[in-house]
């Protein structure tokens, strides 16, 4: 080093690790809350294929571009792809991940909401990509 | 350096030369154009998004050729080169050698740019800039999307042999007297980028390859129909293209250690911090390529290792950050038009830096991926970043490639317009991305604040065009018109320049 | 010295290999209703928090740097390296 003092690096280097740390723990913790699925959730098999998204509930009832729920359940989506690759996307709740061909993954939610929420494909997937759109309705049996 | 337009030449001697400079004139001029066109699609783009419905752009497949040749124009024909370019004028004269260590390779790696640019640019692919499969496989139209891969493949092997050279050029034709503890940080930034280069770009050259094959229904690698799995590509492809992150910054880190020091008139701080960040870089770089790939249903422990490998490449970016503030503490430093673009490109450094932290917490991304916010992210990196060092490098090498001074007004509107459009589009971005717009569509539902965030984004952008219309003409009415610059002292810093201004070009 | 350097390495190891595995296998057991919305955003906004605070901190120093320091400022000194000429 150039004949300077340099512990002020060395402290702002410090703190710099000390905040992505504390960054990484939290992340770590609430990825590791949000991962963990109720076992008595709901399987829903979405099914994206250009450019209408598919759903069969666990009864067999299968619906197309509008899916309906129940409040206070909980729901475990088994996704994947006919074509290309798209990503289910419920943004009012924090849904999101890729549904890829030959693949099967899971996310989980529990609506707490009534109402409609839009469904959407985050992952370019060609022609109509912007309008690949669906309708979650979550309704209240219970009232 | 080279002084073309005081003492012209004919065109064909400059594009047959092999000497470094000519080389990085060509460079230099094909890397700006492209980023001119580049720019230019990203303005339709924006009038399409004004508001819902359709603008000018008829239909969507149109809309996403344009998209997808804007980014690939941007990354790999003028980011790229446009670093080459100065590498091209600066590294011989930094390690002091005569030339580059290969001189003729040097210009086949330049003359395979403007055959790949025609091939990207007549086939105007459709299938974005990382060319997912399937999509790519078994939808994209030809003959555009094979256009595209040729045009890639000519692009890396390109930027392979240009990086062969650098390293050579730096490790082994380095004058014996300079230790490479002593070469300039810019020379520095070469080497490690280059380096990076060399283990990155090979992965995504197979890629490709795999990709062009399994087109052609000669293989299945990608495509699950023939037992393929598309997310091979996808960490082959951020193999080479989150290291590419650093090939891209680097360099630009690079510029603004020339340009700090020279105008708030010290040393950098601390030069041997400089040389240990880049080379920390160039290892962590390699360990965040799958947090581009948290929603392709990754496991929690890939997405734990690949979010500690994020965050481990932070504390070498936050040490350039303190390196430039530090070197600005105490001196006196002029205010000319580069180092306005250094001082903005560390602001918006520091903010995409900090975006980037938040992204990489991996719950986050069921918020922020594919949205806008991370159109916002990446844009604050590769404009605020990385144009703002190479335009300021510009503005700071303009008199000794043109032997005139830029107009220095023109130059600081062309900034304060940048500045201000970057903050707005790139920062809105982020907020419309948390409001849930997906990135990549033509056409959106008219949610009302959506809309709203769209208009400030279009204004944004056309603001930073007026800049960019302005740089153009700066460019071209200074090189013509412009006073007559200082040639030992053209920012009238004082002191002497640590680089000769004269290469010694033979055809001069 | 070398055998306490040795044992100490491997009570060390003995400690940091069962934790790398608790936390990279920790997100496999069953779990209970809770509403992603709340978790999530929540992280989000501590996080922001985090960002703006610093952001506030380098963007305040960076301006007073630029006022600071700049050529025109009244208290603008010549750095000792301009009578040499060479930085």
């Amino acid at each position: 080093m150039s004949g300077h003092s340099t512990w002020p690096e060395w402290v702002y280097v410090g703190v710099v690790i000390a905040l992505l740390c504390y960054v990484g723990a939290e992340a770590w913790n609430i990825e590791r809350i949000i991962e963990h699925v109720p076992e008595d959730a709901e399987i829903i098999k979405v099914t994206g294929q250009q450019w209408i998204w598919t759903f069969e509930h666990e009864d067999g009832t299968k619906e197309i571009g509008e899916l309906h729920v129940e409040k206070g359940k909980a729901y475990k989506f088994e996704i994947t792809s006919k074509d290309v690759i798209h990503s289910f996307n419920i943004h009012d709740y924090v849904v999101l991940l890729d549904a890829v061909p030959g693949r099967v993954n899971t996310v989980w939610f529990s609506p707490t909401d009534v109402g409609e929420f839009d469904i959407q494909c985050r992952e370019y997937c060609g022609l109509i990509h912007y309008n690949m759109r669906g309708t979650l309705i979550v309704e209240d049996k219970g009232a | 350096m080279v002084l073309e337009l005081q003492k012209p030449r004919p065109i064909w001697q400059i594009m047959f030369s092999t000497h470094h400079t000519d080389v990085g004139l060509l460079y230099l001029i094909t890397s700006l154009a492209f980023m001119f066109m580049g720019g230019a699609l990203a303005l339709l783009l924006r009038v399409e998004l004004f508001s819902p419905g359709v603008q000018i752009i008829a239909d969507s497949m149109t809309y996403n050729r344009i998209f997808t040749v804007h980014g690939t124009t941007l990354i790999f024909l003028f980011i790229l080169p446009s670093a080459s370019a100065f590498g091209n004028y600066l590294v011989p004269i930094m390690v002091r050698f005569k030339d580059m260590a290969y001189p003729k390779l040097n210009a086949v790696a330049f003359w395979m740019i403007p055959p790949a640019g025609a091939l990207i640019w007549l086939g105007f692919a459709d299938f974005t800039w990382y060319a997912y499969p399937t999509y790519s496989v078994v939808s994209a139209p030809g003959p555009a999307a094979d256009m595209w891969i040729f045009g890639l493949k000519i692009l890396g092997v390109s930027s392979i042999l240009g990086s062969i050279n650098f390293v050579v050029t730096i490790m082994k034709c380095k004058h014996p007297d300079l230790p490479l503890s002593k070469m300039p940080l810019l020379a520095w930034a070469y080497l490690t980028s280059s380096l990076i280069t060399l283990v990155a770009v090979p992965t995504f050259a197979a890629a490709l390859l795999m990709l062009l094959t399994d087109r052609l229904g000669a293989s299945g690698f990608f495509n699950p129909a023939m037992g393929g799995d598309p997310i091979a590509y996808q960490h082959l492809f951020w193999f080479t293209f989150h290291p590419e992150v650093y090939i891209l910054v680097i360099p630009a880190i690079g510029f603004m250690y020339e340009i700090f020091p020279r105008f708030s008139r010290k040393p950098i701080f601390s030069h041997s911090s400089g040389v240990a960040a880049f080379t920390l870089l160039t290892i962590v770089g390699f360990a965040s390529w799958a947090h581009h790939m948290y929603a392709t249903g990754m496991s929690f422990t890939e997405k734990t290792v690949f979010m500690v490998g994020t965050l481990a490449a932070v504390p070498a970016s936050a040490m350039h950050t303190f390196n430039f503030l530090a070197t600005m503490w105490g001196g006196r430093i002029k205010f000319a038009t580069p180092i306005m673009w250094a001082v903005g490109g560390i602001a918006l450094f520091f903010s995409a830096g900090a975006g980037g932290v938040v992204n990489s917490a991996m719950p986050l991304d069921f918020i922020t991926h594919d949205s806008y916010w991370v159109v916002g992210h990446f844009h604050l990196f590769v404009m605020g970043t990385i144009l703002f060092g190479t335009v300021g490098f510009v503005y700071y090498f303009f008199p000794y490639v043109t032997g005139r001074m830029y107009s220095e007004v023109l130059g600081k509107v062309h900034f304060i317009l940048s500045f201000v459009g970057t903050v707005l589009v790139f920062f809105t971005q982020h907020i419309l991305g948390l409001f849930g717009m997906p990135r990549r569509i033509y056409d959106y539902p008219p949610i009302p604040e959506w809309v709203q965030m769209n208009i400030i984004i279009s204004i944004g952008a056309f603001i930073i065009g007026i800049g960019m219309a302005i740089f153009l003409v700066n460019l071209i009415w200074s090189s013509a018109k412009g006073k007559p610059a200082d040639m030992d002292d053209p920012f009238g810093l004082g002191g002497k320049y640590y680089f000769p201004y004269q290469a010694k070009n033979p055809s001069h | 010295m070398k055998g306490i350097i040795g044992i100490g390495a491997m009570l060390g190891l003995l400690v940091i290999l069962p934790s790398i595995q608790y936390v990279l296998a920790a997100g496999d057991s069953a779990g209970e209703y809770l509403d992603r919305r709340v978790v999530i955003w929540g992280l989000f906004y501590r996080l922001m928090i985090v960002a703006f605070t610093v952001g506030t901190v380098v963007s305040g120093l960076i301006v007073w740097l630029v006022l600071r320091f700049r050529e025109s400022n009244p208290k603008a000194t010549p750095t000792s390296y301009e009578a040499s000429g060479s930085w």
